[in-house]
C-alpha cells in the first residue's frame, strides 16, 4: 500500500479534468523559467495549435513568469506557484505569489481598471502606461498585467487569500480559447476553489513540481532541466534524484498504455521535498494482464538487502538475454539501490482492461 | 575505417571513434529512450575494429550521467572489447564529487577482464543559481 496514496489520488483527482497540466512551486530562476517555457513549447507543438494561439499562450507565460520573478520574496518561506492547464476548449494560466496586505487595494483597483476596458481602450492604456513607465523608471507599473489581458483577450481573474495579518496569496488566472474566432467568454470555467485546494495540497506535501500529461522523451528532458535547476543540495543526491526520475519516467514512456485515443502515454509525475528526503512519485495506466508480473518484480526487489541488490545488479548488467529496445532488466534494481529505500506501489482498476499504477520512491541518504 | 563522430545532445552522448587518430571517447550524458538502437552502430563499429585493432587502444568514458538502458549497452561493448584486452585500457573519468560514477567504473572494472584506470576530475563550477529580472 502506498503510504501517501491519498495524496497521490487527491492530486490526480484535482487534475483529472484537464488534459495536460503542470504546476510549479518554488523560486523562479532563469533556468527554471527557460525549462517551463520549453516544456510548454513541446506540449503546444504536440497539440497542433494555430501559431497565433501558441504565441499568445507563450507571451502570457513569459509575462506571468516575469511578474513573479519581479515580485517574489526570496526570503519568504512560502513559495510562488505557477501553472498551466489545457482543459476543454481552453488554456488556463494560473500564478500565485505572496503580497503585502497593504498593497491589496491598489492592486485590485489596477486589475478592475484593466478589466473594465475594451480592446481598443486597453491598447491606449498600454501605450500610456508604457510612456509613464519610461518616465518614472519605476519598472513594473502593471504593464505585464495589461499585456496579459490584451493577449488573452479575456478578463483577468484574481483572488486574494489571506495568510496572516501581514501577507496574502495573490492569485491571478487567465485563459485563452483554442478557437480565437469564438468570442464568447465562459467565465464559469474560472473557479478558484480547485486551485486553492490544489495549491494547499502541494504546500502541505511540499511538492516542487507536478506534471500531468503525455510522457515522451521530450517532456522528460524538459522536466529534467527544471528539476536540475530547482534542486539545491549536494551533487550526489542531486544525481540520484536525476537517476530515479529518468528511470521512472522512461518506464512510463516504454510501458505505459493509454485509455484514451492519444498518441503517447498519459501519466502524472510529482516530486516533493519531504521530511524523509526527496520523494518521487509517478502514476500511469497499465494493462491489467501485466499487473501480476510487475507486482512480483517489485516485491522481489523489495525483499533484497543492499548486498543482494548489488549482486543482482551485477548479474543483470551482463545478462544479454534481457536486452532489447524496451528492457534492460535493471530499472527496478537501480531504483532500490539509488534510493536506499523500499518501493511503494499501488494498483487501482479503472476498467476491465486497464489499471492505474502508482509507484513512489523516497531517496534516503 | 570510417570514424564515428556524434555531438552531444540533451539525451545522447558525444561519441568519437577514430581509429586513424587513435581516439576513442564517449562523454557527457546518455539517456536515450532507445539505448539499444543508439548504441547499435557503435557496437557494430567496434565489431569491425576488434578484427584489426591498433597496437594500443585507450577508450575514454567521461560520462556525466547515464540511464540503466545505456548501462546495459556499455556492458555489451566492454564484453566485445574483451577480445582485445591485452592491448586495451579503459579510462573511466568521473567528477570528484560523483561517488556513484566512481562506483560504476569500479563495478565495470571488477566484472570485465579489462584494465581500467579510474580518473578523478575536478568538478566544474555551477553558476545556475543566478536570479533573473532583477
Amino acid at each position: 500500500m502506498l503510504e501517501n496514496e491519498e495524496t497521490t489520488y487527491n492530486i490526480i483527482d484535482l487534475l483529472h479534468s484537464s488534459k495536460m497540466s503542470y504546476f510549479y512551486r518554488g523560486q523562479l530562476t532563469q533556468n527554471i523559467t527557460d525549462g517551463i517555457l520549453a516544456l510548454t513549447e513541446t506540449n503546444l507543438s504536440k497539440a497542433q495549435e494555430p501559431v497565433k494561439v501558441k504565441k499568445r499562450v507563450y507571451t502570457i507565460l513569459v509575462e506571468g513568469l516575469q511578474n513573479i520573478t519581479r515580485h517574489q520574496d526570496l526570503k519568504n518561506e512560502r513559495k510562488s506557484f505557477f501553472g498551466i492547464e489545457q482543459s476543454g476548449d481552453f488554456y488556463f494560466i494560473t500564478m500565485a505569489n505572496t503580497i503585502g496586505n497593504a498593497k491589496i487595494d491598489e492592486l485590485s483597483m489596477q486589475l478592475d481598471k484593466i478589466n473594465s476596458l475594451e480592446k481598443n481602450e486597453l491598447k491606449e492604456f498600454y501605450k500610456r502606461a508604457l510612456m509613464e513607465n519610461e518616465l518614472s523608471e519605476k519598472g513594473g507599473a502593471g504593464l505585464g498585467l495589461i499585456e496579459m489581458a490584451r493577449k488573452s483577450g479575456n478578463k483577468l481573474q484574481y483572488s486574494f487569500k489571506q495568510l496572516n495579518d501581514k501577507v496574502s496569496y495573490f492569485y491571478l488566472r487567465t485563459y485563452i480559447k483554442h478557437n480565437l474566432d469564438d468570442v464568447s467568454s465562459e467565465t464559469n470555467h474560472l473557479e478558484f476553489d480547485n486551485i486553492f485546494r490544489l495549491h494547499q495540497q502541494l504546500d502541505e506535501e511540499n511538492v516542487l513540481i507536478v506534471f500531468n500529461g503525455i510522457f515522451n522523451q521530450e517532456s522528460l528532458i524538459n522536466l529534467l532541466s527544471i528539476i536540475e535547476s530547482q534542486m539545491a543540495g549536494q551533487p550526489t543526491l542531486k544525481k540520484r534524484v536525476f537517476n530515479i526520475m529518468v528511470e521512472l519516467l522512461q518506464n512510463i514512456v516504454k510501458h505505459g498504455v493509454t485509455p484514451f485515443n492519444d498518441d503517447g502515454n498519459p501519466g502524472i509525475f510529482y516530486i516533493s521535498d519531504s521530511p524523509n528526503g526527496y520523494k518521487l512519485c509517478t502514476g500511469n495506466y497499465i494493462a491489467n494482464e501485466n499487473i501480476a508480473n510487475l507486482k512480483e518484480k517489485i516485491e522481489d526487489v523489495n525483499k533484497l538487502n543492499k548486498k543482494e541488490l548489488n549482486d543482482f545488479y551485477d548479474k543483470r548488467l551482463f545478462n544479454f538475454q534481457i536486452d532489447n529496445s524496451k528492457e534492460s532488466g535493471l530499472g527496478l534494481i537501480e531504483l532500490r539501490l539509488k534510493s536506499n529505500s523500499q518501493l511503494k506501489h499501488s494498483f487501482k482498476g479503472t476498467s476491465e482492461k486497464i489499471s492505474f499504477f502508482t509507484i513512489e520512491v523516497t531517496i534516503q541518504e | 575505417m570510417e570514424p564515428i563522430k556524434y555531438l552531444a545532445t540533451d539525451d545522447t552522448p558525444e561519441v568519437t571513434l577514430d581509429a586513424e587518430n587513435n581516439t576513442f571517447r564517449i562523454a557527457e550524458r546518455s539517456l536515450p529512450e532507445n539505448a539499444f538502437e543508439f548504441y547499435k552502430p557503435i557496437y557494430e563499429w567496434f565489431e569491425k575494429y576488434v578484427q584489426s585493432p591498433n597496437r594500443y587502444t585507450e577508450l575514454h568514458f567521461h560520462l556525466d550521467y547515464f540511464n540503466t538502458a545505456s548501462a546495459k549497452q556499455i556492458s555489451k561493448l566492454l564484453t566485445l572489447l574483451e577480445q582485445i584486452k591485452s592491448s586495451l585500457i579503459v579510462k573511466w573519468h568521473y567528477y570528484s564529487d560523483d561517488i556513484d560514477m566512481e562506483e560504476t567504473g569500479a563495478r565495470y572494472a571488477r566484472l570485465t577482464g579489462i584494465s581500467f584506470a579510474l580518473i578523478e576530475e575536478e568538478t566544474e563550477d555551477d553558476d545556475e543559481l543566478k536570479i533573473i529580472y532583477d
